[in-house]
């Protein structure tokens, strides 16, 4: 690539003053929250501005220690795990012809899915609870609150899968349907590998959004079965003069989200790409 | 995905959907082609249709159904009131003022967030040093829990004895009176703020992964033309990425009309009933007050509002893009 | 557990309050033991001494009762009331469990859910005397309250003494001089949850109660009419205090109960000087303090003080408190079960364990801390204690009445539309 003049497409001093300072607003709240953790509540309440003097790794230390976070954590992973799996399958299902069929009705079953966009979990979040618990039978258990959830974000998945498989080129179809390959071998050898990007982005998606979920584990999930961040609030209350420690707790469990993330950030991007072009 | 698929079929629409499929002008092995076709198309699109109807749509309509009767969580729905719930919603002015509240998230949304979000973009889209880092930073509060950012930012924002004021007051800046979640004129914006700091990686991200499908190219001709940077980013980049900046405004004015977790946590909808929206308005009438029958009236008003802007939307904006992809 | 009586509503928790009436259910294990020997019991003594207690308790009972078996189920209180409500919904309730009576009673009766301890437990109900009137749904008694405590003003002697007080105030004149004296000496006078909403009702209920006679409220309980105009002056009685400015800063937002910088936790830490709160107050500001102690020996009580010219009994309170509620279809062991737990030996060890306030006479003096000692002496001096109103209306007519309460707070509302909100609102249930 040839070298570009000096000042295009580059930085000048203002650029990374913006950068600084979006660094520091956006972090700030973050930092503050994580720094807190390594506070007494007497720090806290003293100065809560500033390097923690001295650093306290006792609140930290009573989180890790304690029994209920890893049994939260294991609930938070368990209905994340399954939300994805959903989602994901019955997503690329559903995405596949919508996106490599003609039909007449394609385009109103893809709307479908796009009114489904419209439909918050609050408006339907009573009757929500009483199908989950009282004709399921799945109250306060990891299917109860998976399954809602992934039909929750099966309408976003499929908005962003469509485009992406509509995008990946007829030929090796054509090609694998000369060699005999049915419709759906060629779903699962052709389409599902070649659209791993963006199957890695709604999956991403879905766990990030299941593992953050509140008002649905809230109402269905109770004692052991609780995920998180309702263990953060459970934590608020029960300590409620340890702001510390909720500051420990709250860091700690924010922090497999925020890796899985960021490690995937990039594909993230790259699987997105084909959703936005739309 | 057993569960899913067992699910019986007659409550599946596309079921019907797809049977309905022009069928007078085929014949012969079309013919059983086609059968075959939708035979896939059913199977491909059950699961996700199935697990559609029975967790949203169901307990969607069971809402709209609860909105006709008064009814308090228990027993069976016997009182009848015909439209009583939604003339009481409508004539509500906490109500009213919750819709107006959302507006005006929806619009601050776009005015600030959107060229906040693409200055941002573009600015990360351009070779500086921790580049990747930089972007990697701007999308940390998006992954964040509500509840978590929610706790975070009450600690932040205590009146007093809470960060912001601490540091706001060490270099003159006035503080109002009863903190900025606690005065009634200021809690809305207040609010915004945090869900502009919340939400804008998710722009961010948007207008980034639309950036990257700009070609190298484009810019390097510009370039060569003797176009400034910014002439460069106004005339091609912006211009492109028009569809991306489009699906998330369609994305934030939905989010922005349902919006409810960030609120409920950092004021539950107060003071005076200065930041309720929609959704806290429901959420409250239902679970608070027991009464399901207003909160079903209020969900139904909800879906219908965000349904008819997205539908004047897709009409006056998105269809250019739907359009060309046809 | 001490805050049982009323339910926490913290604005992090208040989504809690969302499993108050959607809950959650474990529906999975049946509730009702279904047969007649067994009896199941929720109760939200989930801590010890009070947990150990109760197991003793039942253990106590199947013993003198053989071939009865009680299974007990001890749960955090939010739990608890998610639980039941769950259990409301599905019809499928525990055989004993906790009422707080009021509206939210007088629906499950309507849904045939209670069963009707009139008969049963007459002698419990002729002990407990007034105090099971928040209970008690035309005439007839549905639960045996346990545990009644009223509200009032919980202070920091220290603070008053710093500000040179020398007399808890008696009536409004003397708090208003109250108040002059600690912002004279840099201090906050009062911390309110109004960003819950209730704390700040309990102010408006306190005036109206001081304001109305006795007639006048238990007719609106039951007519649902609030033409007197005592319900206007309860308003403008609160308008005076609300514009001395009393409260600490952002009151509006602040959250009753939850963290240190909430209502209770700001007279814990000592930042403002008094606070009306429930007899639960003391055993929430132990756990808003790092020592688990509260104010410890700085705690001091007063009741609300007279309005001069109100029609209203000076003496009377208002209070709150749970009760043991026997479900429609539960064996008759069960009404065996919840008469034992009024009984003198068990409300003694109730009283002795902090439990609670005891409601059977025999058990006051094993009320220990000298504070709620106080507190009771008054309770039992009231000529009646008038339920908390949002509990006493329900839910719905109780909601509207909070927000416009909450609205005066912030004076965006008018003593008269607290009324009208409130009409409104009960004009629906008719």
């Amino acid at each position: 690539m040839a070298r570009r003049s000096t000042t295009y497409g580059r930085g000048g001093p203002f650029v990374y003053l913006v950068a600084l300072a979006v660094v520091a607003v956006t972090l700030g709240p973050v930092l503050y929250g994580a720094l807190g953790g390594f506070r007494t509540n007497a720090q806290l309440a003293r100065d809560p501005a500033g390097l923690p003097d001295p650093w306290v790794f006792g609140n930290y230390g009573n989180v890790l220690g304690n029994e209920a976070f890893w049994r939260y954590a294991l609930n938070s992973t368990a209905i994340a795990v399954i939300t994805t799996a959903v989602a994901v399958l019955a997503g690329v299902m559903a995405a596949y012809p919508l996106a490599r069929y003609q039909f007449a009705l394609r385009e109103p079953l893809f709307l479908v899915f796009v009114l489904g966009l419209l439909f918050p979990a609050a408006v339907a979040i009573i009757p929500l609870f009483i199908l989950v618990t009282r004709d399921l039978q799945l109250g306060n258990s990891w299917w109860g609150v998976a399954l809602p959830q992934a039909a929750f974000a099966l309408p976003v998945t499929v908005v962003i899968l469509r485009p992406f498989l509509m995008a990946l080129p007829k030929e090796l179809e054509e090609a694998a349907m000369l060699d005999g390959a049915s419709r759906i071998g060629i779903f699962w050898r052709i389409a599902i590998p070649l659209s791993m990007p963006a199957l890695v982005t709604v999956g991403v998606l879905a766990f990030v959004t299941s593992w953050n979920a509140y008002l649905l584990p809230l109402l269905l999930l109770q004692g052991e079965m609780r995920t998180l961040p309702l263990g953060v609030a459970d934590f608020s209350t029960q300590y409620s003069a340890d702001t510390a420690g909720v500051l420990a707790f709250t860091t700690l469990a924010m922090i497999p989200a925020l890796i899985l993330f960021l490690a995937m950030q990039r594909r993230i991007v790259s699987g997105l790409q084909g959703a936005v072009k739309g | 995905m057993t569960h899913v698929t067992a699910a019986p079929a007659a409550t599946d629409p596309g079921a019907a959907v797809t049977r309905g499929a022009d069928a007078p002008r085929v014949t012969g092995r079309r013919r059983r082609e086609k059968r075959r076709q939708r035979l896939e198309i059913l199977l491909f699109v059950t699961p996700a249709l199935a697990l559609m109807a029975i967790f949203v749509v169901y307990p969607v309509y069971s809402a709209a159904r609860m909105s006709f009767y008064r009814w308090k969580g228990f027993g069976p729905m016997v009182d009848f009131v015909g439209l009583d719930n939604y003339a009481l919603v409508l004539s509500d002015d906490v109500f009213t003022d919750a819709v107006t509240h959302n507006f005006i998230i929806v619009f601050a949304s776009i005015l600030v967030q959107l060229p906040l979000g693409l200055a941002l973009a573009l600015l990360l889209n351009r070779r500086i040093r921790a580049r990747g880092l930089l972007r990697t930073i701007i999308f940390v509060p998006y992954v964040l829990a509500e509840v978590i950012a929610g706790v975070v930012w009450f600690q932040l924002l205590q009146p007093r004895s809470g960060l912001l004021e601490q540091m706001l007051s060490s270099v003159g800046i006035p503080v109002p009176e009863q903190g900025f979640l606690g005065t009634p004129d200021l809690a809305l914006t207040t609010v915004f703020v945090v869900l502009t700091w919340k939400y804008l990686g998710l722009a961010v991200l948007l207008f980034l992964a639309g950036l990257q499908g700009v070609p190298d190219e484009l810019h390097e001709a510009a370039q060569l033309d003797g176009a400034s940077w910014w002439q460069v980013q106004r005339r091609i980049s912006v211009p492109l990425i028009a569809p991306t900046i489009r699906t998330w405004v369609f994305l934030s004015m939905i989010g922005s009309l349902q919006l409810f977790d960030m609120v409920w946590i950092l004021t539950g909808g107060g003071p005076a009933n200065a930041t309720t929206t929609m959704a806290t308005y429901l959420v409250s009438q239902g679970t608070q007050r027991s009464n399901y029958g207003i909160a079903g009236a209020a969900s139904v008003v909800l879906f219908f509002i965000g349904f008819a802007m997205a539908v004047a939307y897709q009409f006056l904006v998105l269809r250019r893009d739907t359009k060309a992809d046809a | 557990m001490r805050r049982s009586g009323r339910a926490a509503l913290s604005v992090l928790c208040s989504s809690a309050v969302l499993l108050t009436a959607t809950a959650c259910g474990g529906d999975d294990t049946s509730a009702s033991g279904g047969d007649d020997n067994t009896i199941t019991w929720w109760h939200n003594s989930n801590n010890e001494p009070g947990r150990g207690y109760y197991e003793q308790v039942a253990e106590d009972f199947e013993a003198d009762n053989p071939g009865v078996q009680v299974e007990i189920e001890a749960m955090a209180h939010e739990d608890m009331v998610d639980r039941l409500e769950a259990a409301f919904q599905s019809g499928d309730l525990p055989d004993v469990y906790m009422e707080r009576g009021g509206g939210e009673l007088a629906d499950h009766v309507e849904a045939g859910l209670v069963r009707d301890l009139s008969e049963d437990a007459s002698e419990e109900i002729d002990m407990l005397g007034g105090n099971v009137a928040g209970w008690q749904v035309d005439g007839q008694t549905y639960a045996l309250p346990f545990s009644l405590g009223v509200v009032g003003f919980w202070y920091n002697t220290e603070l008053f003494e710093q500000a040179g007080i020398q007399e808890p105030p008696a009536t409004m004149e003397e708090l208003y001089t109250v108040i002059d004296q600690l912002k004279a000496a840099g201090i906050t006078p009062l911390s309110v949850g109004a960003g819950d909403k209730w704390p700040a009702a309990h102010y408006w209920y306190y005036t109206a109660l001081r304001s109305c006679g006795q007639d006048v409220l238990e007719d609106a309980v039951t007519s649902l009419e609030f033409t007197d105009p005592c319900f206007t002056q309860a308003g403008e009685e609160l308008q005076n205090l609300i514009e001395t400015e009393p409260f600490n800063p952002g009151f509006l937002t602040t959250p009753a109960q939850e963290g240190a910088t909430s209502a209770s936790g700001l007279l814990a830490t000592d930042q403002v000087a008094m606070e009306l709160a429930g007899h639960w107050e003391p055993g929430v500001m132990q756990g808003l303090t790092e020592d688990g102690e509260g104010l410890g020996d700085r705690t001091g009580w007063f009741p609300f003080p007279e309005i001069a010219g109100g029609e209203g009994d000076p003496e009377a309170q208002l209070g709150g408190g749970d009760a043991w509620a026997v479900s429609q279809d539960a064996p008759d062991s069960a009404v065996d079960f919840v008469t034992y737990l009024l009984s003198d030996d068990v409300q003694v060890g109730f009283a002795e364990n902090d439990m609670g306030l005891p409601t059977n006479p025999a058990a006051t003096d094993a009320v220990s801390d000298p504070a709620l000692a106080q507190l009771l002496e008054v309770r039992d001096a009231a000529p009646y204690i008038q339920l908390y109103f949002d509990t006493a209306f329900g839910a719905s007519v109780g909601g509207a009445m909070n927000d416009a309460i909450a609205l005066l707070f912030a004076d965006q509302a008018s003593p008269q539309d607290i009324v009208d909100d409130t009409q409104q609102a009960a004009d629906l249930e008719k």
